[in-house]
């Protein structure tokens, strides 16, 4: 486990310097001027020198690149133009929104894909296995901005079951998790729960669809893999009921991978609810992003392109330490 | 060979995702020449008009026609979607077959360097492009074809180290055959189903990811006509009861990337019976 784990962790350092160099590039060595998307276009000469020497952008690229890095990683993000604040605080005050959203998305998306898709391998109907692969070519193929402002029109202005883009809803008296569902619980009032959940139901549903269409297609995949397998076969010539083949042996054998793509999925809500944050005015990392972008807020974007970078070789580090506790094949290998 | 094309004519859900995609491309190319509204036609007594039958999807708030737009937002999308998908498939399977081919040093930079792409959410990387290079068309496509073409290199990588060690390969190698004449003539035509069930793949993510670029202003600019905007122009009248200014270009998009993935699934399930799972959609 040492060495499997001494591999591991030297590949997603390796990893994250790659991304680091990508987000760096992408961003600092393009044409775009930093300091101009900073200074705006009617910025004078000076103006703009002496942005760049305060950014930093007077040095050589790569002794920018080393400080980017560094700084990164010892939490100094810069400074955001537009908020008037250090980006990191920014971002910390944001994450709870952005990870409750997430976390309520993923569940979702997890236990009904995961629901759906073992009840109908179990009942065997061609019927219901059809309409479940409809429903992931759904759920994959509808862009979240679009299906975000449908459940606006129906739910909302139409129905009126459930609050517009209004973001979270009031704040819970003391906030601890920073997540308001918990906080109320916490605090013992049912009915603020409730209302934070509604106000996290559509975004929610919003942000869930494509990972609930991905889960359902992997899960199946590997369901009707682990059907054909010989072993099940024996199973079944030595007469065990089809109940515990299926939830005894076949699905243990097919979950694997739907908990690492169930890992990795969460790393990318997290950052990825961007435009159905931007519409449901939510206030996390997603909606801070689209309104850097907007106004030129460079600082933000850049730490976020490699936040979110991070995070995900984070959890991917993490599921695969899982994976290999779990199967001790993959250590191994 | 023929009972591949059987199969494929054959198959209900083929001939809808096929079906759908020929309506689009239809609506794309023929659309102009039938229903001759210009797109850009600003008609302010006009604006905000319900679908009838003189606009089948109503008008926008500058009575421009959304039809009209419609039609060409498809043009633009395919268009673009198909430019993606050609050049990601050509850099990324070409560097794939390098790294597969030449092993050693040059695979592990490559592999080390497609890993990086790989941890960044593909919108968040063609965003990331997008501003880089300037908010365009041409900046963002740069964007999208960039987080496509790990996916292709890992494809073709591990499709040439699997055939690599084939038999009939190392006969060929040892008969003297060049790293070029094993590509062309051993190892390509073996990797031509992959590519095609990939390309189904990226073309719908292509086609989302650019109209979630449009959205957020990143994207193709207006005036030109592009499903994405045409959706955030529409999100401003989502709450007033003008709902087709929303509906029908995200209908397109959805359609679209349906279209691409049901073939993709199909496509995979023709040629390799025993996997049912895509990479990348």
């Amino acid at each position: 486990m040492g060495r499997f784990l001494a591999e591991r962790l030297w590949s997603a350092v390796l990893t994250v310097l790659g991304a680091s160099i990508i987000a760096f590039v992408v961003l600092r060595a393009l044409p775009t001027d930093p300091a101009r998307l900073i200074a705006g276009p009617f910025a004078s000469e000076d103006v703009l020198a002496q942005v760049r020497a305060q950014m930093g952008l007077d040095k050589p690229l790569v002794t920018q690149y080393l400080d980017y890095i560094v700084n990164f990683f010892t939490g100094d993000w810069g400074f955001s133009y537009a908020a008037g604040k250090d980006v990191l605080p920014l971002v910390a005050e944001r994450l709870p929104a952005s990870g409750e959203l997430a976390l309520f998305a993923f569940t979702i998306a997890f236990s009904l894909a995961v629901l759906l898709t073992v009840l109908v391998s179990y009942s065997g109907s061609r019927v219901l296995d059809g309409l479940l692969r409809a429903a992931s070519f759904v759920g994959v193929g509808v862009p979240p901005f679009w299906i975000s402002l449908l459940f606006l029109m129906l739910f909302f202005e139409t129905l009126g079951w459930f609050p517009g883009p209004v973001g979270r809803g009031p704040a819970p008296p003391h906030v601890i998790t920073g997540f308001y569902t918990f906080d109320y619980l916490l605090a013992g009032d049912i009915r603020g729960a409730l209302t934070a959940l509604r106000h996290l139901a559509l975004p929610g549903f919003a942000l869930s669809l494509a990972s609930f269409g991905y889960l359902i297609r992997l899960l199946r995949a590997n369901l009707l893999d682990v059907v054909h397998e010989p072993f099940i076969t024996v199973l079944h010539s030595k007469g065990v009921p089809a109940f515990s083949a299926h939830f005894r042996h076949i699905l243990p054998n097919a979950f694997l991978p739907t908990i690492t793509a169930g890992g990795l999925i969460l790393a990318q809500l997290l950052g990825g609810s961007v435009l159905v944050e931007q519409i449901f005015t939510w206030p996390g990392i997603g909606t801070l992003v689209i309104d850097g972008i907007t106004r030129q807020d460079y600082a933000v974007v850049q730490a976020f392109i490699l936040l979110s970078a991070v995070i995900y070789i984070v959890v991917n580090f993490a599921v695969d330490l899982l994976y290999g506790w779990i199967d001790p094949r993959v250590r191994r290998s | 060979m023929l009972r591949t094309a059987t199969k494929i004519v054959r198959d209900p859900e083929m001939a809808l995702g096929v079906a759908i995609m020929a309506v689009l491309v239809l609506v794309a190319v023929a659309g102009p020449f039938i229903w001759r509204v210009d797109p850009l036609k600003v008609n302010v007594l006009n604006s905000l008009l319900p679908p009838s039958l003189d606009h089948p999807m109503g008008t926008d708030d500058v009575g421009r026609d959304v039809f009209a737009r419609f039609i060409w937002g498809a043009q633009v999308s395919i268009g673009v979607a198909l430019a993606v998908t050609v050049i990601g498939t050509l850099v990324g399977g070409v560097l794939g077959l390098i790294a597969g081919l030449l092993s050693g040093a040059v695979d592990l930079v490559l592999s080390r360097i497609m890993d990086a792409i790989l941890a960044f959410p593909p919108l968040i990387l063609a965003m990331a492009v997008a501003i880089g290079l300037g908010t365009g068309m041409v900046s963002a496509m740069v964007g999208v074809i960039l987080a496509a073409i790990p996916w292709y290199f890992r494809l073709l990588r591990g499709e040439v180290l699997r055939l690599r060690h084939m038999m009939y390969v190392e006969s060929a190698r040892a008969l003297g055959a060049s790293n070029m004449r094993l590509i062309r003539h051993h190892i390509l035509p073996q990797t031509v189903s992959t590519i095609l069930i990939q390309a189904s793949s990226v073309f719908s993510f292509s086609v989302m990811t650019m109209a979630a670029l449009g959205f957020v202003g990143l994207g193709i600019q207006p005036p030109v006509p592009e499903w994405g905007t045409m959706i955030t122009e529409g999100l401003a009248y989502a709450l007033t009861g003008q709902w087709w200014l929303g509906l029908f270009p995200g209908l397109g998009i959805f359609a679209l990337a349906v279209a691409g993935n049901v073939i993709a699934d199909r496509l995979r399930d023709i040629y390799d019976p025993k996997s049912g799972l895509g990479i990348g959609g």
